[in-house]
């Protein structure tokens, strides 16, 4: 799997606008500073309706209508987001599919991901039993504070890209090169 | 007034001493620092795209605002003292960045804009403003916000 990944991320690496993003002096910087603007709009929405969920805010507005409101902003911060992070991958591949953090991130935002639609379910199952209600019941708040910790690890592993701890080039353990798919390092660990 | 003996001071603090030191705990707030932004851009859109009419058209604008305000405060506060923690790392660097300077000057501008005459002009409610200035607060505030953020997002550039 690993070189897999690490084939296909060199494969992308070698492509004209990868590099022409990369070596950029505005595209690049442009693209990134859209992605963590775009946050605003798309966790500010999603704050909002989680602490709503956790009846800390909005208290005294229906759930459900306040979720279908701000749905649609937080939406379209979530496909630019997708868009310009997909950008900063194809802009720096190799590195990237070879971060750990990076590798966490998506581990996250597939746990996410599975839980918005859990909880989508739930409450839409249920919301007329507690929608008016200014706390709603444990399982809906479990879900709520399960996605805003999950965002918000999403948030700090998207951060911690930048940093190089953790990196190929650099002595790691045997298990950090695992899991960073460090597949030249590993292979030439002594056996 | 020069504050050069500011960022001086600050370079040699004890919060420097462990910003420069280690890199993870600068790490995790500088991840705090980020997550704070994020709900306060939040708070800025929903109040002032309510403003606007242009989302929570069915919740009333007092409503929107007295919740949104709240969590504005309490991220504001974490992205000051996250702020100063980060500038301490970087005191020195940051004195001679124009895109700090005018980070600071939005940053300013917009605490001043929203606690001298955002809150007070909707304090009573929104009945007795003009259309016209209820849009322009709003627009304003948007723009000294997305500014503020960008400019910090460039100072890591410059």
């Amino acid at each position: 799997m690993n070189d897999l990944l690490l084939g296909l991320a060199r494969w992308v690496d070698t492509q004209d606008w990868s590099t022409q993003i990369h070596e950029s002096i505005y595209l690049y910087s442009w693209i990134e500073t859209t992605h963590v603007l775009t946050l605003m709009l798309f966790l500010g929405m999603l704050v909002i309706i989680d602490l709503r969920m956790m009846g800390k805010s909005f208290t005294g507005v229906p759930a459900a209508q306040l979720a279908e409101r701000l749905n649609r902003p937080m939406v379209i911060g979530f496909v630019v987001m997708v868009v310009t992070g997909f950008l900063l991958y194809y802009a720096i591949p190799v590195r990237t599919t070879q971060s750990i953090w990076f590798r966490i991130k998506v581990v996250l935002l597939v746990a996410a991901g599975i839980n918005a639609w859990l909880f989508h379910r739930a409450m839409r199952d249920s919301v007329d039993t507690w929608g008016q209600d200014e706390v709603p019941p444990d399982r809906i708040r479990r879900g709520a504070a399960t996605s805003l910790t999950l965002w918000l690890g999403v948030v700090f592993t998207g951060r911690a890209i930048a940093y190089d701890w953790y990196d190929c080039h650099k002595p790691q353990s045997e298990f950090v090169y695992w899991a960073a798919g460090c597949v030249d390092e590993l292979a030439a660990l002594p056996q | 007034m020069d504050v050069l003996f500011l960022f001086e001071w600050l370079d040699t603090s004890f919060l420097a001493t462990i910003s420069k030191a280690y890199g993870g705990v600068f790490a995790v707030i500088q991840m705090f620092h980020l997550a704070a932004l994020a709900v306060m851009g939040g708070m800025v859109m929903a109040s002032d795209l309510r403003l606007l009419n242009v989302l929570l058209r069915d919740v009333p604008s007092e409503v929107v605002l007295a919740n949104t305000n709240r969590w504005f405060d309490y991220s504001l506060i974490v992205l000051l003292v996250s702020g100063v923690f980060m500038a301490s790392a970087v005191a020195m660097k940051l004195y001679y960045s124009e895109m700090y300077w005018a980070k600071m000057a939005g940053l300013f501008a917009g605490m001043a804009f929203v606690y001298f005459v955002r809150r007070p002009l909707f304090r009573g409610g929104l009945e007795g403003v003009s259309p016209l200035a209820i849009k322009i607060t709003a627009i304003s505030s948007i723009i000294v916000w997305v500014t503020v953020a960008a400019c910090g997002r460039w100072i890591g550039f410059s």
